[in-house]
């Protein structure tokens, strides 16, 4: 006892750390004698932690200095305690309702934003000022080892892992083995299955979906599908002027939802001698070349159209040009010449859009001769 | 003459009269035909112009001439000709300032116009659209107020926005970038006319949206959420140009984790 009373003094007066509870008997806890600073000091040093220095910051409590410290905390907290009762009154009494132009209602969120934040920086401050201008200094030192663990730790490790599978006796009982590799086998193909099924887009449907669109007859009961706005309007010649360009949708139905996300088309007139360019380029593309029964090859006098999707990575490519004829991609500046059978000409797009052959109905209005002839969107392990 | 026998001989004073009425019936019968067959030539120059049209010539004459040419016909390399771009089209490159061209260039940009008094920019810009209209005929702006009237009208004019405007100015109205130098302008200093007319007529690379694609109710919803889009108030003061979220990110990670990052040190120092 004396021992290790001498042995706790020589450490709480020097500072010296080479003292280690390891190994060494521990200061009896129950001592009437022991203080509690005595007690804390004691349990930080069965965990390895010495505390080497300890001493207030006021040594005499009630100075000036002390209490100016003390009002300032307490202020913090009290400006806590106001902008939280702002930021509640704020949220129940304004009733926000978004109206537009300029009003108060558009300060609903910041002052939300100004007074919680105020509140919780006023409280951290306070905190942080309490524990580093009131609370006293202290140095604790924590021994750690170097490396790997000791040989006997290992050894003991070993052991208790080999008694655990022991203890199962799994190697004597094949029944509950196979029942238990039986149980986990389709878990773990469950684990695989999940991640790799969304990557196949409708695995029930018919053929493979990524060669069809909504623009193929087969989802119009064999008829041509037209060629509608987003409100299901099919369009005439007369409504896009030369120079303009509009974007289409199948004309079935939901045409125009995500569902069929892959049919978006920009149909675009070209003006009098630009279309004359495109007609004359039709050829080099034999899919979109005239043929003798169809004269005008994929346009339709000077209508031409081709898919919004871009072949790049498929964003939208809608950005026309109307004089140069380019149409761009936003995502990475892919450009695509319309007169030229939207060959790529600009940017990481490596494959031209895909044209879809119109012409117009009976009723005069714009329908698609057939389905996209090569698959739409991004570079494509089948294409033509 | 005294060959001619079998003939009583002229007096010499006949013979000079039938001359000189042989003459004046020859210039009587040219001048006649001449008038006959160009009639306009001493007729009143360009009878088929209103008088506001007249107007707009003079103007043009004076400021428009030199690049689009007589009769706004054009020049070779210098500026296209007018005839059928009407009255639209020349109202919105008049008042958005991008006419007068200040230099040849990828487009042409908005800037102070040729007329700094809004009035008299107004009443010229309409003047010479009358030239160009009585020239060619062309899309015309209508008269009165372009904005729409009702309770669902900023949702519908949003959506028409998002679906025929947005890929190239981008959700705010902010614009954005085309090729080789173009882009797409941000509209806010754009007047409800210059939006219009802009539509109606596809100012240099922008898609002509025709009275058939766009009503023209549809035009002034259009018109009304974007003109309440730059009303708007930005909620954190201060819109950033209204680029878009990456404007908003970048800038609370430049200037945002900065400071958190110098407020840490700072407490770290006061440790």
């Amino acid at each position: 006892m004396s021992t290790i009373g001498s042995e706790r003094s020589h450490t709480a007066g020097a500072g010296d750390t080479a003292h280690h509870s390891g190994g060494q008997p521990d200061i009896d806890v129950h001592d009437p004698s022991l203080s509690r600073f005595e007690l804390v000091r004691e349990g930080a040093r069965r965990d390895g932690v010495e505390i080497v220095h300890y001493a207030p910051r006021f040594p005499i409590p009630g100075t000036k200095a002390e209490r100016r410290i003390e009002r300032t905390i307490a202020l913090l907290f009290l400006l806590t305690g106001v902008a939280g009762l702002a930021f509640v009154v704020i949220f129940v009494a304004m009733r926000f309702a978004y109206t537009p132009g300029t009003n108060s209602a558009k300060l609903f969120t910041p002052l939300l934003g100004v007074t919680f934040g105020v509140a919780l920086l006023t409280l951290g401050a306070g905190i942080i000022m309490w524990a580093k201008k009131l609370l006293p200094e202290e140095v604790a030192v924590e021994k750690r080892h170097l490396g790997g663990s000791p040989p006997d730790d290992k050894k003991i490790m070993g052991a208790q892992l080999g008694h655990i599978a022991e203890e199962t006796a799994i190697s004597r009982r094949p029944l509950l083995k196979g029942a238990l590799l039986l149980g986990l086998a389709p878990v773990g193909v469950a684990a695989v299955v999940l991640p790799i099924a969304p990557l196949i887009k409708d695995p029930h449907g018919r053929g493979d979906p990524l060669l069809h669109t909504g623009f193929d007859p087969e989802y119009n009961n064999g008829n041509p599908v037209r060629l509608v706005r987003e409100d299901g309007t099919g369009i005439r010649p007369d409504d896009v002027s030369a120079g303009g360009q509009m974007t289409v949708y199948p004309g079935i139905p939901h045409g125009a939802t995500n569902f069929w996300a892959d049919s978006p088309t920009l149909l675009i007139h070209l003006r009098e001698a630009d279309a004359a360019v495109a007609r004359s380029n039709l050829a080099r593309i034999p899919l979109n070349a005239p043929t003798p029964d169809n004269p005008d090859g994929g346009m339709w006098q000077n209508f031409i159209a081709y898919s919004k999707i871009c072949t790049h990575l498929g964003c939208p490519a809608s950005l026309y040009e109307q004089q140069t004829n380019r149409l761009l991609c936003p995502c990475h500046q892919s450009q695509f010449l319309i007169t030229d059978n939207a060959k790529p000409i600009f940017g990481p797009a490596t494959r031209r859009l895909p044209m879809l052959p119109i012409t117009v109905d009976d009723d005069g209005f714009f329908v698609a001769r057939s389905d996209y002839q090569v698959p739409i969107g991004p570079a494509f392990w089948e294409r033509s | 003459m005294s060959t001619r026998s079998g003939r009583v001989p002229r007096g010499r004073a006949r013979r000079r009269v039938g001359t000189v009425v042989r003459l004046i019936a020859a210039l009587i019968l040219a001048g006649g035909l001449y008038a006959a067959f160009a009639p306009g030539v001493y007729a009143e120059e360009d009878p088929q112009l209103s008088q506001a049209a007249k107007d707009g010539k003079a103007i043009f004459d004076n400021t428009c001439v030199s690049c689009h040419g007589r009769n706004a016909q054009g020049v070779t390399d210098r500026g296209p000709s007018l005839i059928g771009v009407g009255s639209a089209s020349v109202e919105f490159q008049v008042t958005s300032g991008r006419m007068p061209l200040a230099r040849q260039e990828a487009q042409a940009e908005r800037k102070p116009p040729y007329w700094s008094d809004p009035e008299e920019l107004d009443q010229n810009a309409r003047l010479l659209g009358q030239y160009i209209q009585e020239l060619g005929g062309g899309p015309q702006v209508p008269d009165g107020n372009l904005r729409a009237e009702g309770g669902n009208t900023l949702a519908r004019g949003g959506e028409l926005f998002r679906v025929n405007c947005s890929s190239c100015h981008a959700f705010s109205a902010g614009g954005g970038a085309l090729s080789s130098g173009k882009f797409a302008p941000s509209m806010a200093a754009a007047t409800d006319r210059q939006i219009y007319a802009a539509m109606l007529s596809g100012p240099q690379n922008m898609p002509v949206f025709g009275d058939n694609q766009l009503t023209p109710d549809e035009k002034r919803e259009i018109i009304t959420y974007i003109q309440n889009l730059k009303e708007d108030k930005d909620p954190g003061g201060w819109g950033l140009g209204r680029i878009g979220p990456v404007t908003e990110g970048l800038a609370i990670f430049v200037v945002g984790v900065v400071a958190v990052v110098f407020a840490a040190l700072w407490i770290a120092g006061k440790s």
